[in-house]
């Protein structure tokens, strides 16, 4: 019968049941799992069914589509969150119990002391049954409130395993309806109990320290930009492809205008730009591509050229005027007089060249904004 | 001996039969420069110069721009895409050509007073 059904129905129908499961999962949730409908988000659902006690690695989930405006950023950030932390960030530890001797009327008084509304049961250190405010309402009803916990207790315990996922957690109080679930470590000793209330809280204390830590990086960051406009620091980072001969001269274009914004004499701008552009073109026309970065602050401007190979073979033989390995392009453009790392030298107050064959080449020169001497 | 005027752009227009590819200004030009190496001239030409090549690639604007070059002849009657052009003088570089060669127009340049 199932080879009759065209494999897109089968899809549909799968799909249909999927949702209507994760619907009825999620639908009492404080925080809504908005567009995490991918298949490793949803992992914790399959298992569910088997009731494995080995949780899958839960990833990150992607956002898709999130409700509202302004709201996308906080709700990936919970939902983070609820597949960062686990059930034992969030359980009450250690927990309020009792043992199989004492009487319902104890159960009682112990919730109305510790406000809580269910107790697990011990015998022996071991897990056995759990007694909820139901039953001592049931109790105080049938009157036998003052019989032992043995008789009355409920032996049928869903727990949960304190290394599950927050999001596991939430999916499994929705699938058993239940106000609370003992919680077991890796040995099956109970280590604590878990409600909806611990679940929330766990996220807002989390929420709350995520912001904190937010907005103390955002102050180190607006620090360092005041540090920076203080020193009258601005940075220009060019990534330069191999071979891009229209875009030459474009770096040190941009360069040349902060600079003459800044009022810097003619001829140490003109250096500075030529070794912007010579550092500029050698990475087109030699390298596989590469990146310059440009700082310019009060005192100077520093240019460092970094590619990604091939390297130049002999540094020392490059050095020197009218050596080139200029490809025919190159030349045809004007390029490869053999002139550019000389060019540099000449113009640069520091210079330093780093190259290794295969690795790629290391450039770095700077060029002091007051001097007055002039060197082309 | 320096003619003065004739080291005025619009006046060496004739003397080397020159076209005018963007708006010329009446500027003094401080000398001239011939070079088909971009770093050569990166390396050697002075800022308010007339610079002769026969290169029309984008990277003679882009050179021309560093040194402060004031114009730009191109020889042998080349003539650079419209968009170098517009981007020639938005940066304030005047560009010219000459149907002669680079020997010859460095010749009638010489003879017309630019030293």
């Amino acid at each position: 019968m199932s080879a009759a059904v065209p494999v897109e129905k089968k899809r549909v129908a799968a799909k249909a049941e999927q949702n209507a499961n994760g619907h009825k999962r999620f639908k009492s949730m404080p925080v809504r799992l908005t567009g995490t409908a991918r298949k490793p988000a949803i992992a914790p659902e399959g298992t569910l069914k088997a009731g494995a006690a080995e949780e899958p690695a839960a990833p990150a989930p992607a956002i898709e589509k999130a409700p509202g405006m302004g709201e996308k950023r906080q709700v990936s950030f919970v939902q983070m969150l609820v597949f960062e932390l686990r059930v034992r960030d969030a359980m009450t530890s250690p927990p309020i119990t009792a043992t199989t001797t004492d009487s319902l009327r104890s159960i009682q008084h112990l919730m109305k002391a510790h406000r809580i509304s269910g107790v697990p049961i011990l015998a022996n250190d071991v897990l056995v049954g759990i007694v909820s405010i139901e039953d001592i309402i049931n109790a105080l009803d049938g009157g036998h409130i003052n019989e032992s916990v043995e008789q009355w207790m409920c032996r049928k315990i869903v727990t949960l395993r304190d290394h599950f996922s927050l999001v596991r957690a939430v999916a499994e109080f929705d699938r058993h309806g239940y106000g609370r679930f003992p919680v077991l470590d890796a040995n099956n000793r109970l280590v604590g109990v878990i409600t909806r209330g611990d679940i929330t809280v766990c996220l807002m204390h989390h929420l709350e320290r995520r912001a904190e830590e937010a907005v103390a990086k955002e102050a180190t960051l607006v620090a360092t930009r005041a540090a920076d406009e203080k020193a009258h620091r601005i940075v220009i980072n060019t990534d330069v492809k191999s071979g891009d001969f229209e875009s030459a001269g474009k770096l040190s274009q941009r360069m040349r205008e902060v600079l003459r914004a800044r009022g810097v004499a003619p001829e140490i701008l003109r250096r500075a730009a030529i070794i912007a552009y010579e550092a500029e073109t050698n990475i087109i026309i030699h390298s596989l591509g590469g990146r310059i970065t440009t700082a310019i602050d009060a005192i100077k401007v520093r240019i460092k050229a970094v590619d990604s190979g091939p390297g130049i073979e002999n540094t020392d033989l490059a050095m020197q005027e009218g050596w080139s390995t200029a490809g025919p392009l190159a030349r045809e453009l004007g390029f490869g007089a053999g002139m550019g790392l000389p060019n540099i030298k000449r113009c640069a107050d520091e210079f330093t060249i780093q190259s290794e064959l295969g690795r790629g080449t290391r450039l770095q020169a700077a060029v002091f904004l007051q001097k007055a001497d002039t060197r082309l | 001996m320096k003619l003065k005027s004739a080291t005025k752009l619009p006046a060496l227009l004739t003397a080397v039969e020159a076209r005018p590819l963007t708006d010329l200004a009446e500027v003094e030009l401080s000398g001239c420069y011939i070079s088909d190496l971009l770093s050569d001239v990166l390396a050697n030409a002075q800022p308010g110069v007339l610079w002769v090549t026969i290169h029309v690639h984008r990277n003679v604007v882009s050179v021309a721009s560093m040194k402060d070059i004031t114009a730009v002849l191109f020889t042998c009657g080349r003539k650079p895409e419209a968009a170098i052009i517009a981007e020639a003088a938005e940066k304030g570089i005047m560009l010219l050509t000459t149907p002669m060669t680079t020997y010859e127009a460095a010749g009638k340049l010489w003879k017309a007073g630019l030293r």
